[in-house]
């Protein structure tokens, strides 16, 4: 039952990606240590779907329904079902991009590039929680 | 010379780690410190310490290392001592309460998890849900793809429903695993993820708490979880209350007072 879960100690370079913000966020912290600056790690935090309030977000999600409403067919909710079925069919935990179509793999590209592009921009248009750029 | 601290663990801890690298290039080597009941896993601190992917590694492996046979006290990355010496002091003047810790962390273990969106699943559900953003979404195609004005707000409506959809789906999963879990620590948000959620179990817990992730992923197969675990206890090693209020602002939606925690 457990053996799809992934568990990783942060070996792995992903991992490590996944478990970074718990090495230099969390952890034990005594006064009397000097904690060595760390320059660079706040890239961390600049936050945060920023891709969220950008007008280039909307025309993404837009094409997105666009195309989606393409594969699925008019008028079909059904799909939905569909989608779910075959998801769990592959028994996919975690693995759902692997159940999807080229297409879709294409879509959640330009998300990944919108939101890219959202950390880059992020000067550009005010975020709910751009703690981070304040500083 | 400064001393590195990894961290810290009982004196008559089963297995201390031997022969390990530590950070630094070369790597140095692991040391450990003893104090009466206490003891510090440490080496010597390179000049210059940044925070590379191989040094955090480094200080990732050595805890785990230590972590696998009995409980450690992760420090945070980068917490140097100027020497020894100062190092067993701490251990000396904070007895008390680092062996209090080291007590409640005991047989226990972090999993931290991680969860986003499968995008297309979570427009399919948001579509299924939202009459509006279907019937707009199809009058757009219809009309070729609709408007400049049309898209954005179609992209306006789809992206507060997906939102909507984050914060009950994140809702979701601490409901979900916190019930197999000693504590849940709430972790910043970010980019990467709708949800980052620390659990601390009980290693005797453990498959109970990774069946209950499987069980959420079959049932929101919309939700692509991410799992690391066990770990050291890095989210529940300090009491403080920064993180405690760290962790409810991530919480909240939309709050913008967190502070920053690397100072």
């Amino acid at each position: 039952m457990t053996v799809a879960t992934q568990q990783s100690g942060g070996g792995g370079s992903s991992g490590l990606y996944d478990v970074l913000e718990l090495i230099l966020d969390r952890g034990l912290v005594i006064d009397a240590f000097i904690r060595v600056s760390l320059v660079g790690i706040e890239i961390l935090k600049i936050d945060i779907r920023i891709v969220v309030a950008s007008v280039d977000t909307y025309l993404r999600f837009a094409e997105a329904c666009n195309r989606l409403d393409l594969e699925a067919g008019p008028r079909k909710p059904a799909g939905l079902t569909e989608l779910t079925g075959q998801l769990t069919e592959s028994g996919a935990r975690g693995k759902t991009k692997g159940a999807l179509s080229g297409a879709a793999e294409t879509i959640s590209d330009a998300f990944q590039q919108s939101r890219d592009e959202g950390k880059e921009r992020q000067g550009a248009r005010p975020a709910a929680r751009r703690r981070e750029a304040e500083r | 010379m400064s001393t590195y601290v990894y961290g810290i663990i009982r004196a008559s801890h089963s297995s201390l780690p031997q022969d390990m690298d530590g950070i630094g290039d070369p790597p140095r080597p692991v040391r450990v410190l003893r104090q009466g009941e206490l003891a510090a896993i440490v080496s010597e601190a390179p000049e210059e310490l940044r925070p590379k992917r191989r040094d955090l590694l480094a200080h990732h492996r050595v805890l785990d290392a230590a972590g696998a046979d009995g409980v450690v006290l992760p420090m945070r990355f980068g917490s140097a001592s100027p020497d020894d010496d100062t190092v067993t002091t701490v251990l000396a003047e904070r007895a008390e309460h680092l062996l209090e810790r080291l007590a409640a962390l005991d047989g226990k273990a972090e999993y931290n998890v991680k969860a986003n969106h499968n995008e297309e699943a979570v427009l399919h559900l948001v579509m299924a849900d939202n009459d509006d953003v279907r019937m707009l979404a199809e009058a757009n195609r219809e009309a070729g793809g609709g408007s400049h004005e049309e898209k954005v707000r179609l992209g306006e409506m789809v992206t507060a429903a997906v939102q909507a959809r984050e914060a009950t789906d994140a809702e979701l999963l601490q409901q979900a695993l916190e019930p197999t879990a000693e504590a849940v620590s709430v972790g910043p948000q970010s980019t990467g993820w709708l949800a980052n959620l620390s659990f601390l179990v009980n290693r005797g817990s453990a498959e109970q708490f990774l069946t209950a992730v499987d069980g959420l992923r079959q049932e929101h197969p919309h939700l692509e979880l991410r799992v690391h675990g066990p770990l050291p206890p890095y989210s529940f090693v300090d009491t403080s209350a920064s993180q405690q209020a760290e962790g409810s602002t991530a919480e909240a939606f939309g709050a913008d007072t967190a502070q920053p925690t690397n100072g």
